[in-house]
């Protein structure tokens, strides 16, 4: 059993939050493509794992699957805040320059939604290996082979560019 | 033979080191490997580009303490909302966020000359440290290949300092190497450096080109059928580079290593790409000389070095060919080898023999 209690808060809680918050906001954001949810998806990361006893050295790869999870769990529930999309040039439009240079708001949703109907471990393998996990911090995260990261995430970016494709407006 | 699968080409655009030396001979010299490779690398940048976002580096961690504070300090501490994934069961390392680059001239440059190899040169430059001579200055001096197409930087080194060997290490996935003895007058731990992966393409132009050498002066030498947008995509690195100050405090001596760079052609294979461009006009002999050495799987190593400065050598590093590089006046020496596509420089204010032992001695 992890975390008897929700007092029993891990000592190590604010040292692992100070070294890894924006490494996991980072990731989250990259799922939703927004900071205040991606916060928000931190914040939970964090409280769950202030409840379980992974030991230090393997918190890395923890909070980085979860932050990846548990924004898609967003995505897939449905439960983002359109309003978080719309708002141009608000607080929360922080997807950075090179995005906003290949890709509109419309296709950026487009994507999201391509990536939360991604099996599962496609999609966390893409996400983390973007937001700079190598395969061999993929595979000890993901409990998989080296050898099958980059099948996997092949498959998953052929995945997303047939989606962009299909619904690439003609310019 | 047979190709290698998917995956691993994926992962070759992303961790050269991380592929077999054999598949990576084998995708340089197969049509149809490169042109999966090329159709991967685009899906890999359209869905970089897609997926880019703030990565978080801004986040204001005392604010978000706050709030987890409030949240695991009130009167129950509330639930998480959603479900916890399963914990990973072991180990993770450092992150690496490789970013797209505005632009570093240097390295382009030299990557456009297919010689990226020389990406090491830039981090000794940040050392200020100047083995053979060789600054980031002489390397622009290189054709301007952006008179000749588009040239595109899609990742940079992101030089920065590590605690030590492990964390280096667990950045580069490189074994970090070790020095056994330090030459007499440098002691002490080194400060160490690494870089992450650079990637930069060259679509040749004809129209540009031909443009390039009418202001040259010359004539365009008729490009190889299909050429004309033909893109090279060189990758360099990652890097780690160790470097130690002379007990008078001068930089005294550099050990590098490197996943070595290599060039994938889009379309016509990269041996005609790199005769092509060698055929231009402008591009000194000396330079043309040692940029026919490359390969496209970084297995050889161009140094273009002054010649009238310096003086060449062949030596054995366990068993590898290397070249040994020693200024005139004995103040500088280097060695340089390539070994299953991971280059290796001990560079530094000492002699050739000096450098020489401490490149034999490496753990």
């Amino acid at each position: 059993m992890r975390g008897p209690s929700p007092s029993a808060v891990r000592s190590d809680l604010e040292e692992v939050f100070r070294r890894d918050y924006r490494m996991v906001v980072g990731a989250a954001a990259r799922v939703l493509g927004s900071r205040a949810e991606a916060e928000d998806v931190a914040q939970e990361v964090f409280l769950s794992f202030g409840r379980t006893q992974v030991p230090a050295e393997q918190a890395r790869g923890w909070l980085s699957v979860a932050a990846a999870h548990t924004a898609l769990n967003v995505l897939r529930a449905g439960r983002r805040r359109a309003a978080q999309e719309t708002a141009a040039g608000g607080p929360d439009d922080v997807v950075a320059d090179v995005a906003d240079a290949v890709l509109t708001r419309e296709e950026r949703s487009r994507v999201r939604d391509a990536l939360g109907r991604l099996p599962r471990k496609q999609a966390v393998a893409l996400v983390l290996r973007h937001s700079g996990l190598s395969y061999g911090e993929l595979a000890a995260a993901l409990d998989m082979s080296p050898g099958s990261i980059g099948t996997t995430v092949r498959r998953a970016e052929s995945a997303l560019r047939e989606e962009l494709d299909r619904h690439a407006p003609s310019r | 033979m047979r190709h290698p699968a998917e995956g691993v080409l994926r992962r070759l655009l992303d961790e050269p080191s991380g592929v077999a030396v054999v598949d990576r001979r084998h995708v340089a010299d197969c049509p149809q490997c490169l042109d999966e490779l090329v159709t991967i690398r685009q899906d890999a940048d359209v869905v970089g580009a897609a997926l880019a976002c703030d990565r978080g580096e801004d986040a204001d961690v005392a604010a978000g303490w706050r709030r987890l504070s409030a949240a695991t300090t009130g009167p129950a501490g509330p639930a998480p909302r959603r479900a916890a994934p399963r914990p990973a069961r072991r180990s993770s390392g450092l992150l690496r966020r490789p970013a797209a680059a505005a632009c570093a001239v240097a390295v382009v440059l030299t990557g456009a000359g297919a010689a990226a190899a020389n990406d090491w040169l830039p981090i000794f430059g940040t050392q200020q440290v100047a083995p053979v001579g060789i600054t980031a200055t002489d390397l622009v001096a290189l054709p301007d290949l952006s008179a000749y197409g588009e040239l595109r930087l899609l990742a940079e080194p992101g030089i920065h300092d590590v605690a030590g060997a492990a964390a280096a290490a667990a950045e580069t996935g490189l074994d970090v190497p070790e020095v056994a003895d330090l030459p007499r007058g440098i002691s002490g731990d080194p400060v160490l450096q690494v870089g992450g992966r650079t990637s930069a393409t060259f679509t040749f132009s004809a129209a540009r080109a031909a443009r390039a050498a009418a202001r040259a002066g010359g004539a365009l030498p008729s490009p190889p059928p299909g050429l004309d947008g033909t893109s090279v995509r060189l990758d360099a690195g990652p890097g780690v580079v160790q470097r130690w100050t002379s007990d008078a405090g001068a930089p005294a001596l550099v050990v590098g290593r490197a996943v070595a760079p290599t060039a994938f052609s889009s379309g016509v294979p990269f041996d005609a790409v790199r005769d092509y461009l060698l055929s231009l006009p402008g591009l000194p002999d000396e330079l043309a000389e040692q940029l026919r050495t490359l390969s496209a799987d970084g297995s050889t190593l161009p140094l273009p070095v002054p010649a009238e400065e310096v003086t060449t050598t062949s030596a054995d590093v366990g068993g590898a060919p290397a070249t040994v590089v020693a200024t005139r006046d004995g103040t500088l020496a280097a060695v340089v080898w390539v070994e299953d596509g991971t280059v290796t420089v001990v560079a530094g204010s000492v002699d050739d023999s000096e450098a020489l032992s401490v490149a034999r001695g490496l753990r």
